[in-house]
Parts: structure tokens; C-alpha cells; sequence
């Protein structure tokens, strides 16, 4: 191993943390005399400036091969770099939506844990290393509850983060009790040499160490990626955060997670799936592995997470069981055969962060004006600001899956995935079932928030004024949500094409 | 005397148990925070009794890097806990009850 090489590989997250670092000196040295609002705009274009370097870097990246260090700690492709890029939007959409209103008064520290959060995201969609997965989940959660309390003189924001902190904590204890059972009974850490000790001993997807790591892990990962029944810390996180990083957890922390996800399952233990299958006409077939868990999971997640989201009157706690029960439907496509199961996911996972991004955006830009983010707030809100409306409408309506939104096609090439498992036996039908059932639920809350919005009785009050760094963002992903829809082809090729270069 | 791997392995399920009833049935938010550091110590037990008898070293390095994530985890926890008794003047998991399904 050649450190200067490993130094340029690293090269962006070192920008990012060079700027987290510089923001927070900057912060205490330059500026702690300027009026807050200042401050926050300048620190803004800060975080914006590292952020762009780091995505020039990654793109200079590409050009170059593909790099494996340290037993798959660092590994660059085009797929991770991709993901990168991805994150880098996420986190920039972030900062912009945080630009017109300061969270709180500590403004340098509240960019720099934006920016630590990235890094941690970044360093999850690039290692294939379990002791690399598990540090930067930490570095990435730990983030994020700092996040969550950032208001922390308001009692809702300290408790959500206590809520975000005391499951967190817990699953980051399941997730290392099960890593280390893995690390046991394979004797390595990188994926790829955990998949290769399935091949020297067919007795190994059996073990009972290995399943007893698999499942803790997966407690953990599915904390990180809120499916029922470690869903619980969502809605409160969600609600108690600034509607900005609400949307940051909502959307970049999924992505990383699933990413991970996705890796861990396909790429490293894969042997271990066993089956959950119920062939026709009512033949259950369950052997022990990963699968049953995901299936359960998965099928929990999408009754309960719409059931739930009917119920809530609050838009952030809606949108927290949306993204429960959108976890739920991505989970279905790990079933898929390998290459077109990962391409629905990574799809999907994109099109989903980038649309729940859009819609917190919409709650982040009127929430202060119309008193609240209870949903009855927003009644007749269309009056007051028709751009936003209409935008919010987009969103809903691709998260709900009515074509031609990117959200259809994400959804389409999921259950498409699911439908191809268990050799095109149909074994997975069931899920598939539910999922599409559960979607014609989910429009039910959709529309009601959208009925909300356009027929309810207008609430007093002249135009809204949308800053232009909230709405310009906003504009941006509904288009590319619209582009997606038009030409789903374009993204998945990409994605199979980077696939392919792994 | 002989020491099994099992027998690492059955006082580190153990830690992780009474770790995790500490954290479920426990109200004071302090004493959830102790709970929870077992659970990270009943990994690291069993890490570094895979390490030993599995004859490599990269069991014994992760547990390094969780002794000093497990640090920065209660600073932030702590951090955490402050904030909501500044507000709530409370460190009783009961009272935290503003937000619910």
C-alpha cells in the first residue's frame, strides 16, 4: 500500500473535512461579531465551496481505475463514486434549503456536522470492509443526532434527539455484536472474502454463528434504514429536527444505509440468503438465512408504515411512515436475481431521496409562514404561494407512483424485481402483492395532503415570498424527477453501466 | 485450566443481555447510557475471543477503533442529555413523553 496514492484517493473527503474545519475556525475567528442571518449565508457558501471541490475531485476521479485499499476499506469504482456525487447533491440541496433561516445561533458548528455527516455517508457507500461500515455509521449517526437537537432550547428538538440516540445507540450494539459473529465464523472482514468462504465450505451459510451475526446486523441496519419494528425513532426525530435536516436524515442517510445494505447482503453473504417463499396454491417454503427476516420486515414495514401515515396530522410524522413504508418496498428487490435486484434498488433509492428531499423542502419554506407543520396549516396554502404548490403536487404524486413520475418507474422496476426471485418461480408473489396493494393505500394520504394544499379554505394572509436558494433547489429536483419520468432508461443504463465497471 | 471459545462467547452473550434488559427496563437516562456501553463491551469481548482463536489480529484493531467510537458515543450522548434537562429538568426516560405515535 503507497500512502501518497491512498492520499489522492481520499482526496475528497479530505477536502470536506478540511472544510468543516475551516468553516468552524472561520466561524469563532471572523465572524462571531455579524448579525446571525450573515453569518449563516456566508458559512453557507463556505460548506457550498467544499462541497463543490470535493464533487470536481470524484469527477476526476472516474477517469481513473478502479483502486481496492486495505482488504476492501476504500474501494473505488464508478458505482461508489457515483454514490458520492449523489451524496454531494443531497448534502448541497441540504445546505441551500438551511440558507435564508439559521437553525440556531452556533451556525459554524451546524455546517461542520452537515459536513461530517457527508463524510460519514461517503465513507459507508465506498467500504466493503465491516470495521470501515461500522465506524462510519457511527460517524455518520453521530452526526445527525447532533443534528436532530440542534435547536436545543426547544423541548421537542432535545427530545427527538434523545429518542434518535437512545435506539440508535442500541441498534449500533446489535449491528457490532452481529458484525463481530460474522467476523467469527468467516474469519475475515472485507465482503468479498466473506463470500469466498461460501465457496470452500458449503456447511458455512448453516452456521449458526454466521446467522446469529446476520441477524443482529440486520436489527441494526434496519434502524438506519427505519423499517418496522425499528421504526420508532423516525417520526419523533423527524418532527423534533428543523425541517431542513429532517430532510437530510430522510433522504442522504437512507441512501449511504441502503447502499450499505445492499453491498452487505448481495455482495457478502449472499450464500446465506435461505428462502421465504409461498408458492401457489398456498405452499410455504422457509429456510433459515437472511431472507425470512428481510421478507418479514418488509412486509411489516409497508401494512404498518401506510396504515400509520393515514392516521398522522403532522406533514413531517406523514412523511416519516412514508419513508417507513418506502423502505419496505425497496426491501422487496433484494430478492431480485443480483445484478437487476442491486439496479432497482440504486435506482429507486435515488429517485425516493431526491422526491422526499423536494418535499421537505416545501415544509422547510413555509412552515414558519403559515405557523406551523401540522398538515391543517398548509389548508389553501395554493393561494399564497402557487409555484410551491405546484412543485409539493410533483412530489406527492411520484412518492404515491402515478406516471410519468420518476416515482412509477422506481416502483415498477422494484416490484419487477421481486416478481423475477426464486428462479421465476414466483416464490416472492406475495410481496409483490402486498406492495402494490399497500402503494393504492399510500395514495390515500397523498392526495389528502395534496386536498389539503389546493381545496381546503384558504388560511389568511398575502403572497409568501420563497427565498430563491429554497425554491431554485426545489425547481431542480422536481425536473429531474419529471426527466427521470420521461426517460427512466437514461438513469438505469447509467447504473448498470457502473454496475458492470465494479 | 482450559478456556473454551465458547466460554468467552457465553460471558459475552451474558454482558450483551443484562446490557440490554438494563436499557429496556432501566428509567434513569444515565443508567440506559451505562446499560448501553456494555452492550458495545459484550462485542468487544467476543471480537477480541475470535481474534485469539481465529489467529489473526484484525478482530483485536476493530475493537480499538469501537473503545474510541464508544467514547465520542457518549459524548454526544451526554451533550444530548444535558440539552433536554435544561429544558425539561428531568433525566427520567418517562417524562420524555411530548411526541407519541
Amino acid at each position: 500500500m503507497n500512502y501518497t496514492s491512498l492520499f489522492g484517493y481520499l482526496l475528497g473527503e479530505v477536502v470536506l473535512t478540511a472544510a468543516a474545519f475551516v468553516i468552524l475556525i472561520a466561524d469563532v475567528m471572523c465572524h462571531r461579531k455579524d448579525d446571525v442571518g450573515a453569518r449563516n449565508q456566508r458559512m453557507a457558501w463556505w460548506t457550498l465551496t467544499g462541497l463543490f471541490l470535493a464533487a470536481v475531485v470524484y469527477a476526476i476521479q472516474f477517469a481513473q481505475g478502479n483502486a481496492n485499499f486495505a482488504d476492501g476499506t476504500l474501494v473505488i469504482n464508478p458505482l461508489n463514486l457515483f454514490f458520492k456525487e449523489v451524496i454531494l447533491v443531497i448534502t448541497a440541496i441540504t445546505v441551500f434549503f438551511s440558507m435564508e433561516e439559521p437553525v440556531s445561533k452556533h451556525v459554524g458548528e451546524y455546517y461542520a456536522m452537515i459536513l461530517f455527516a457527508a463524510i460519514g455517508m461517503a465513507f459507508l457507500v465506498t467500504s466493503e470492509n465491516l470495521l470501515m461500515i461500522f465506524v462510519s455509521i457511527e460517524l455518520l449517526s453521530l452526526s445527525l443526532y447532533a443534528l436532530v437537537g440542534f435547536q436545543k432550547q426547544i423541548l421537542r428538538s432535545a427530545e427527538g434527539a434523545m429518542k434518535y440516540f437512545a435506539f440508535g445507540a442500541v441498534s449500533a450494539a446489535f449491528l457490532l455484536f452481529g458484525l463481530s459473529y460474522i467476523y467469527g465464523a468467516t474469519n475475515s472482514l472485507s465482503l468479498p472474502a466473506i463470500a469466498e468462504t461460501f465457496k470452500g465450505d458449503p456447511l458455512m451459510a448453516r452456521s449458526p454463528v454466521l446467522l446469529i451475526g446476520i441477524l443482529f446486523t440486520l436489527v441494526g441496519f434496519g434502524f438506519k434504514i427505519a423499517v418496522v419494528p425499528f421504526h420508532l425513532w423516525a417520526p419523533d426525530a423527524y418532527e423534533g429536527a428543523a425541517a431542513p435536516v429532517a430532510g437530510f436524515v430522510a433522504s442522504g442517510s437512507k441512501v449511504a444505509s441502503f447502499v450499505a445494505l445492499t453491498k452487505f447482503l448481495l455482495l457478502g453473504v449472499a450464500p446465506a440468503a435461505g428462502a421465504a417463499t409461498i408458492s401457489f396454491p398456498f405452499t410455504p417454503h422457509f429456510t433459515p438465512g437472511w431472507a425470512p427476516v428481510i421478507a418479514l420486515m418488509a412486509f411489516i414495514s409497508m401494512v404498518w408504515g401506510n396504515l400509520a401515515a393515514i392516521t398522522q396530522t403532522n406533514l413531517k410524522r406523514l412523511l416519516a411512515y412514508s419513508s417507513v413504508a418506502h423502505a419496505g418496498y425497496i426491501l422487496v428487490a433484494l430478492f431480485g436475481a443480483k445484478a437487476w435486484g442491486q439496479t432497482a434498488i440504486y435506482f429507486y433509492i435515488i429517485v425516493y431521496a431526491l422526491t422526499n428531499l423536494g418535499a421537505f423542502g416545501v415544509v422547510t419554506a413555509l412552515a414558519n409562514k403559515v405557523g406551523g407543520d401540522d398538515i391543517r396549516c398548509f389548508a389553501g396554502v395554493w393561494r399564497r404561494a402557487p409555484g410551491l404548490t405546484v412543485l409539493m403536487m410533483i412530489f406527492m404524486l411520484s412518492l404515491a407512483g402515478i406516471p410519468p413520475l420518476a416515482g412509477f418507474f422506481g416502483k415498477f422496476y422494484l416490484f419487477a424485481a421481486g416478481l423475477a426471485a426464486d428462479q421465476m418461480q414466483l416464490g416472492y408473489l406475495w410481496l409483490v402483492i402486498t406492495a402494490i396493494l399497500m402503494s393504492a393505500v399510500s395514495f390515500y394520504y397523498y392526495l389528502q395532503v395534496l386536498r389539503v394544499f389546493y381545496v381546503n379554505p384558504a388560511s389568511r394572509g398575502g403572497p409568501i415570498s420563497i427565498c430563491p436558494c429554497q425554491r431554485w433547489p426545489m425547481t431542480v429536483i422536481a425536473l429531474i424527477i419529471f426527466l427521470i419520468g420521461w426517460y427512466p432508461t437514461a438513469l438505469l443504463d447509467w447504473i448498470q453501466g457502473f454496475l458492470q465497471r465494479v | 485450566m482450559n478456556i473454551a471459545l465458547s466460554d468467552y462467547l457465553l460471558v459475552s452473550a451474558a454482558l450483551f443481555a443484562i446490557g440490554l434488559a438494563g436499557v429496556v427496563m432501566r428509567r434513569n437516562t444515565l443508567v440506559i447510557y451505562m446499560s448501553l456501553e456494555m452492550m458495545l463491551n459484550a462485542s468487544n469481548l467476543a471480537l477480541a475471543a475470535f481474534s485469539k482463536f481465529n489467529a489473526a489480529l484484525n478482530g483485536q484493531i476493530l475493537v480499538f477503533f469501537i473503545i474510541t467510537v464508544a467514547a465520542a458515543e457518549v459524548a454526544v450522548g451526554l451533550a444530548i442529555i444535558v440539552a433536554l434537562f435544561r429544558v425539561r429538568q428531568t433525566v427520567s426516560a418517562d417524562e420524555i413523553n411530548l411526541m407519541k405515535y
